[in-house]
């Protein structure tokens, strides 16, 4: 499975327009790592919204586009600072803290 | 040769400073009555607005509170309030002096009280989840984050962003300007525009000493830019492989067109806002001095007489005709807005493309002098109002001591 994180809009949208995604493959990690990994997408996909939520009257919040391909199959997962679900939100700081891993 | 200058009854604050240094004793008189006056008016307004009470006044009353790395605001601790003394969290003081000194731009400049108005609360949330490369409005309060430390760093440092985020909610109060397409480029454009002005009027720095930048300070020592966006030179703030080059454009030939997405920025909000903000820019640099005067006016007003869906074309035509309105036609005023907006690839509507030419080519090498003939022509204006309120005051004297002699009789 290949886990991808795309980060848009903010104070910084102009610069995030232009970075390209950052991804994880579940094959290059500890299984430990890769069960937790599955779980947390799991349940985000469970919670996400049938429409995207927009996020309203919120300005320069950020959003959070995290792609998941398994088995030929591509899920987009899209949600913001203002309106992420609990499981969103985990899955979020799990690949915030993978990525920004030294 | 005589023009004829249409002047309105409502004369900007900073014109009436000017006329109360006037060398006329009574012209000095007549601005010192005005000022009276429209302060009373404004006093009986404010009172007016605490009776209907909408929401609980707050005076623009300050709080801030501390996520702790958390993203769940109603979580947050109470760090500081009005009331409290400085926090040892130098963050806590940052968001508390810039919230401050954006209520006072608002207030002491543009007579308005907080965001709302009507002295809404100001609430600002700091520490906001790790590492967070961000601040945002989130429709009622503002969020800052810590930034990662690699390429950002604590967004309360720049008051040009605390100024930008809450001017987001002046918007919201006014024009309400929809967040995508060409609304929502200027709704951007509007609060870098109010931001950078908060950055001036605090360090009182004149058009040419200002740096025009929004978020100077938000990057890490060893990051190659000097801000997010520029409005001197939208497309230049930065240019390094990290980033890459800043994309903003300052005309609309390179207008960019996005798709109205979170991953399009929402048609290029934060990208499009490079024109109008270019456009204020050379408003403010033509008119020369401070930006927070005229120029300030000229927007701000504009601001309150757009609607969500206003375009840019909407907002420049606004723009030249409340110049008018507040310096009259063809004042220096009129001209640099008519000049800045032609130059950014906006011609105002109404106005043939060679007379526009011309015009703007005055304004261009006029400089001041044109302002100087704006003040003048309310000097005199003012005088004639004086001569009428004394031929006024005259005949009330007279009325006065004719009813008097009557009663004795
Ligand atoms: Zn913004």
């Amino acid at each position: 499975m290949k886990v991808s994180l795309a980060r848009h809009g903010g104070q910084a949208a102009a610069i995030r327009l232009q970075q390209p995604p950052e991804v994880v493959d579940t094959d290059t990690l500890p299984r430990s790592a890769a069960t937790e990994l599955t779980r947390l997408v799991a349940a985000a996909t469970a919670s996400a919204p049938a429409v995207s939520d927009r996020p309203g009257r919120a300005r320069d919040a950020m959003s959070y586009t995290i792609t998941v391909q398994d088995d030929g199959v591509t899920t987009d997962l899209t949600q913001s600072d203002t309106t992420m679900s609990p499981e969103f939100a985990a899955l979020l700081d799990w690949l915030d803290k993978h990525f920004t891993r030294p | 040769m005589t023009t004829t200058r249409r002047v309105h009854c409502i004369i900007p604050p900073h014109l009436l400073d000017k006329l109360l240094e006037s060398d006329d004793s009574e012209v000095r008189k007549a601005a010192l009555d005005t000022m009276l006056t429209t302060t009373r008016l404004r006093g009986e307004r404010a009172i007016r607005a605490s009776f209907i009470g909408a929401t609980a006044p707050g005076n623009g009353r300050r709080t801030v509170f501390d996520c702790r790395q958390g993203r769940v605001l109603p979580t947050a601790t109470l760090v500081r309030t009005e009331e409290g003394t400085a926090s040892q969290d130098a963050s806590v003081n940052r968001a508390f002096d810039g919230l401050g000194l954006t209520r006072d731009f608002y207030h002491d400049v543009l007579q308005r009280d907080s965001i709302d108005g009507l002295g809404m609360r100001l609430n600002g949330y700091i520490h906001f989840d790790r590492m967070y490369n961000n601040a945002f409005w989130d429709g009622q309060q503002m969020v800052f984050g810590d930034g990662d430390g690699r390429m950002f760093t604590d967004f309360t440092g720049a008051v040009d962003v605390i100024g930008h985020e809450l001017t987001h909610g002046v918007t919201e109060y006014t024009a309400g300007l929809a967040y995508h397409d060409q609304p929502g480029a200027l709704n951007e454009s509007i609060s870098d525009v109010f931001g950078t002005l908060v950055k001036q009027w605090s360090a009182h720095q004149s058009v040419d000493a200002a740096d025009w930048l929004i978020g100077a300070e938000v990057f890490t020592p060893g990051i190659d830019a000097d801000a997010l966006r520029s409005l001197k030179a939208p497309g230049e703030a930065y240019d390094n492989p990290e980033f890459g080059k800043d994309p903003q454009p300052a005309h609309m030939n390179k207008y960019v067109n996005l798709p109205n997405t979170e991953r399009g920025d929402y048609g290029g909000v934060h990208i499009n806002s490079g024109i109008p903000n270019k456009a204020f820019y050379l408003t403010a640099t033509r008119i020369g001095g401070y930006a927070w005067q005229a120029p300030a006016l000229i927007w701000y007003e504009s601001l309150k007489a757009s609607t969500s869906q206003t375009q840019f074309q909407d907002f420049a035509d606004t723009t030249y005709q409340k110049a008018e309105e507040l310096y009259g036609a063809d004042s220096a005023e009129q001209l640099a807005v008519l000049a800045a907006w032609q130059d950014v690839g906006i011609h105002i509507s109404g106005i043939p493309t060679g007379i526009a030419r011309t015009r703007s080519h005055t304004a261009r090498h006029n400089g001041g002098v044109g302002h100087e003939d704006g003040v003048a022509a309310l000097s005199k204006q003012i005088k004639a109002l004086t001569a009428q309120v004394k031929a006024l005051a005259e005949d009330v004297t007279a009325l006065k001591s004719s009813n008097a002699l009557k009663s004795s009789r």
